[in-house]
């Protein structure tokens, strides 16, 4: 085992721009937000976002300028409405936009997770969306070779880095996610890289007092950084709820032109005139 | 009918009706609505459904909602986790019998739009994405779609994009799962010959006549149509305490 414990900027520099990233957890829920914060403050650009129920944590890089496509089966702010920037930047033609659907992305984490270049998936059939994904070559309709049943392949999905937080990990990258998982396995197993930050490190000797409890193993994982409300404002079960006041609040900003000043309050933390 | 009964809480008890005893019912994201009734439905007529929730959580002792349909705090007590992955796959068993899904257009064959309207390439509104509509609209069994404001605008003579697939763009095999749409006025179906949509309930205080008006094309009227059956005093209370703070009116303003 390799100690992989590193600074968050050093994290962050395994991102290169116009690299195919993914997060973990899902809309307000265990996203690497001081991650993406980081993002940002180093300037990254050209990103490739792909998940399929994202939601701040696309949307605070699409409107810092760190995108350039975009690959979601959703991307909004639950009951609180559309996101943002997403919305604004797609409407200019500033970002690409190719919807994928739920399961064709969770699809294509798997295929690449087992190492093999596709996946078939039922349904789909019928919908627009295939008009995308033919254009993009992300999925087509096959007959499967046993029963002659038509299905739609869905190729793998195989990000460049995947970045989730969790709630523990030791200095080898053997981690612990509490609660629900998301996909956050699947997307690990499927990265080329994987970064992840943690509330808490605890020592080797405590992981392996309880082994079953560890869900990604240290020799996938790149880099642990510690990082306490490294998710905030979404949620880190067994820590913390998701601040919903403070996700209006940027929501606000967003849709007040103050998105600058959010941005400046709260990832460069410059102090504001 | 004494008192008034809120269109939030009519719409939730017709929901819940959707879903039969045993039933195993997923819930995805943004969906205070659908958590609700699945509530609903297991402290009533369903008490052996399987719950699922979107986050995660199988048959949660639920207390209350919050304003992700994700919240973690929605698994309270919950008997296991069941990934969305893994309910994904019973989808494609055959063995999820009820889904809820969003719309932002629906037409009369039953599809609907999440995605956009203009061009796909540069689109006059990027709307937020059909999630699972695509996946799980033909497969399902049955798929109940909310649509919170019925008018001409959200009820189409032909969506802009179809994001969900309605009984025009299905297998014929796929032809036997069924589409119910419940809006702020109105139960409807598809079942007729022709799959095409009619109205089955509608709510009380509102007249077939007005639910044709605000609908967009040529809206049958099921020969049985009648009013949409009212929820009880136990199931509003049931409602008020689970969504203490209002939640479920977000979508009506």
């Amino acid at each position: 085992m390799k100690k992989v414990l590193t600074s968050l900027e050093e994290a962050a520099r395994l991102v290169q721009d116009g690299d195919l990233v993914t997060f973990g957890g899902a809309t307000f829920h265990r996203a690497p937000m001081e991650f993406v914060r980081e993002l940002v403050r180093q300037g990254k650009k050209e990103l490739n976002l792909v998940d399929r129920e994202p939601a701040m944590d696309f949307d605070l890089l699409i409107g810092a300028g760190c995108v350039a496509k975009v690959r979601t089966g959703m991307l909004a702010f639950e009951v609180f409405g559309m996101a943002p920037n997403f919305r604004k930047k797609s409407e200019k033609g500033e970002i690409v936009t190719k919807e994928g659907a739920c399961q064709p992305i969770i699809a294509g984490f798997r295929a690449a997770a087992m190492g093999l270049p596709s996946l078939p998936v039922k349904g789909m059939l019928g919908s627009d969306l295939l008009t995308i994904s033919e254009v993009v070559g992300s999925q087509t309709e096959i007959k499967d070779p046993f029963t002659g049943e038509t299905m739609i392949a869905v190729r793998a999905i195989e990000p460049d880095i995947a970045v989730i937080h969790a709630q523990k990990a030791d200095e080898y990258g053997n981690i612990r996610i509490e609660g629900p998982f998301y996909e956050d396995v699947i997307k690990a197993k499927a990265a080329k890289k994987v970064v992840v930050t943690a509330e808490e490190l605890i020592s080797n000797r405590d992981i392996r007092k309880m082994p079953e409890a560890t869900t990604i193993p240290h020799f996938i994982v790149d880099a642990v950084v510690e990082t306490p409300k490294g998710a905030y404002p979404c949620s880190c079960f067994n820590y913390y709820d998701a601040d919903y006041d403070h996700i209006k609040a940027y929501l606000k900003a967003a849709a007040q032109d103050q998105f600058e000043q959010y941005l400046d309050n709260n990832v460069y933390r410059r102090a504001s005139a | 009918m004494n008192a008034k009964i809120e269109t939030p809480d009519l719409m939730i008890y017709a929901m819940a009706l959707e879903i039969e005893n045993f039933n195993t019912v997923l819930h995805g994201v943004s969906s205070p609505l659908p958590v609700l009734a699945m509530s609903v439905a297991r402290k009533t007529h369903a008490p052996d459904m399987a719950y699922i929730s979107g986050a995660e959580g199988v048959d949660p002792e639920l207390d209350r909602i919050y304003p992700s349909s994700f919240d973690a705090r929605l698994n309270r007590n919950a008997v296991a986790y069941f990934g969305l992955h893994e309910a994904f796959d019973l989808a494609q068993r055959g063995e999820l019998d009820v889904m809820f899904l969003g719309a932002a257009q629906v037409d009369g064959n039953g599809n609907t739009n999440l995605s956009l309207i203009g061009d796909v390439e540069r689109p006059k509104v990027q709307l937020p994405g059909g999630a699972a509509s695509a996946f799980l609209m033909p497969i399902t069994p049955k798929v109940v779609i909310w649509v919170t404001r019925h008018s001409n605008r959200v009820f189409v003579e032909e969506v802009d994009f179809v994001t969900g697939q309605g009984y025009n763009h299905r297998s014929e095999e796929h032809k036997a799962n069924e589409i119910v749409v419940i809006s702020n006025l109105a139960v409807m179906n598809f079942k007729n010959p022709e799959r095409v949509m009619q109205i089955q309930h509608y709510h009380p205080g509102h007249t077939i006549e007005e639910i044709k008006e605000n609908t967009g094309f040529d809206l049958r009227v099921a020969p049985d149509a009648s009013e949409t059956p009212v929820p009880t005093q136990d199931v509003l209370d049931l409602i008020a305490e689970i969504d203490r703070d209002g939640i479920r009116l977000s979508e009506f303003h």
